[in-house]
């Protein structure tokens, strides 16, 4: 199943600028994005984000081992934004520091396997997942169920121009895009 | 095929741009006089995807625009979307041509993950069902028309439009080219010379300067710097300019029209569904 992510120019810069904020003890920020889909050519999926959520201050937790850890109390707002807005929910986060690739971490594999598959105890009919942003690239993994998630294939951006990057079949996406 | 080579002479649209060209998937909807020459260009352009959707058969009052058309088209009563088809491939032998000969409505898997749609379509209606479509699936919508008018000292104005409408700015409504009154109209009785006038030189006029929106968008050689695109073309004096027409609208900061909710992707979609 092939899935495209889909979002404006505009909402990926507010992310970034947000994502971008410093915390007093985090090193790095994270937020939920809502997402709503449609089904497309060739049995796909297209991903279109609706609405950022970001993880307030008070609700991360001091973790040195980690850029940044947060509480179960964002987590349950994120379920939260699952079932009052009838959305996907993707997590969140940015990598500042300048790879040939943009991926995830092992610890944040490791993190999003054990955080995605909650939100499909409240919302089940949506896929959800987890984004990694660079300044100017994005890549992502996408669950459309509890288990086995996919990488997302393609991003499309849209403003002055689309800006459309694909990922290489593992998923991951150039740094520099 | 030697990418460097083919497209030489359009290199100065960005050292990619071959590359992004090829990649770019894009839906015509409307195969006509204005849609035709879509298709056409963006198979010279080296647009690597198409998805071609129209319901009718070609007939011999469209031989006067439609390009790639015959008259053993005609006789045949070839559907478009296989004309157009026949011509892209004619081209771009490697190009990925999906057709349907039916109404885009009933065809709209095709615009989904489409990264651009062309709106070729008759009436006011037609165009604002289309950029609904669009916005919903988070696609920019480029849309053509034209429309020929008696006046009153005789004679005929021919005028067009070409609107770029993106999603997160504002729409055909915002700018005020779609009103109230003009989707009130019936679609196809907006012109006074016949039955919806079509020709095939203002169609091309029209078809080019949306092919350069298009390319705007999709190579770094000259991004767009404002929220929408609103070209009149005055068919008479044979002039381009941007409409004026805006100023007189109160364009708002967000469009109130589309997005956001149940008003972006599909609001029946589950997962269940997906095969």
């Amino acid at each position: 199943m092939k899935l495209v992510w889909r979002s404006t120019g505009r909402f990926v810069a507010d992310v970034r600028k947000d994502l971008s904020r410093r915390h007093a003890f985090a090193h790095e920020r994270v937020g939920f994005v809502g997402v709503r889909a449609a089904s497309a050519h060739d049995d796909g999926i297209v991903l279109i984000a609706d609405q950022y959520f970001p993880v307030a201050d008070s609700d991360y937790v001091q973790d040195n081992r980690v850029g940044a850890r947060i509480s179960q109390e964002a987590i349950r707002k994120a379920l939260e934004v699952a079932l009052l807005n009838k959305v996907g929910v993707f997590h969140v986060h940015m990598h500042l520091l300048p790879s040939k690739r943009l991926w995830f971490s092992d610890v944040d594999l490791q993190d999003h396997d054990n955080l995605i598959p909650d939100f499909f105890k409240v919302r089940p009919e949506m896929p959800h997942g987890a984004l990694v942003l660079s300044p100017t690239s994005i890549a992502g993994r996408g669950w459309i169920g509890a288990s086995n998630p996919q990488p997302i294939g393609e991003f499309n951006t849209v403003g002055s121009t689309i800006q459309i990057i694909r990922a290489s079949t593992v998923g991951d996406t150039p740094y520099n895009a | 095929m030697n990418h460097e080579a083919d497209f030489s002479r359009q290199s100065f649209l960005g050292a990619e741009s071959d590359q992004e060209l090829g990649a770019t998937r894009v839906a015509i909807v409307g195969l006509g006089g204005g849609g035709s020459h879509i298709a056409q260009q963006l198979a010279h352009l080296g647009v690597g995807e198409f998805r071609l959707i129209d319901p009718d058969v070609i007939e011999a009052s469209n031989l006067n625009r439609l390009v790639g058309g015959t008259q053993a088209d005609v006789d045949q009563q070839v559907p478009k979307v296989d004309i157009l088809k026949r011509t892209v491939l004619g081209i771009r032998p490697w190009a990925r041509v999906e057709v349907v000969k039916a109404l885009w409505q009933e065809a709209d898997a095709l615009l989904r993950d489409a990264h651009v749609i062309f709106g070729c379509v008759d009436g006011y209606l037609q165009r604002s069902y289309l950029e609904g479509a669009a916005r919903r699936f988070g696609i920019p919508y480029i849309d053509i028309g034209m429309d020929v008018t008696e006046l009153q000292s005789g004679g005929f104005a021919i005028a067009g439009q070409v609107i770029v409408s993106r999603p997160g700015c504002p729409c055909m409504r915002c700018i005020g080219f779609l009103t109230s009154a003009r989707l009130a109209q019936e679609e196809n009785d907006y012109g006074d010379a016949g039955v919806n006038p079509q020709v095939i030189w203002t169609n091309g006029t029209l078809a080019s300067l949306a092919v350069g929106e298009f390319v705007k968008l999709r190579t770094p050689w000259c991004p767009m710097h404002t929220d929408y695109i609103w070209l009149e073309l005055d068919g008479n004096t044979q002039t381009v300019t941007n409409s004026l027409q805006p100023r007189y609208a109160r364009i708002p900061e967000r469009c109130p029209h589309y997005g956001g909710g149940d008003g972006l992707g599909d609001p029946f979609f589950k997962l269940c569904h997906m095969s």
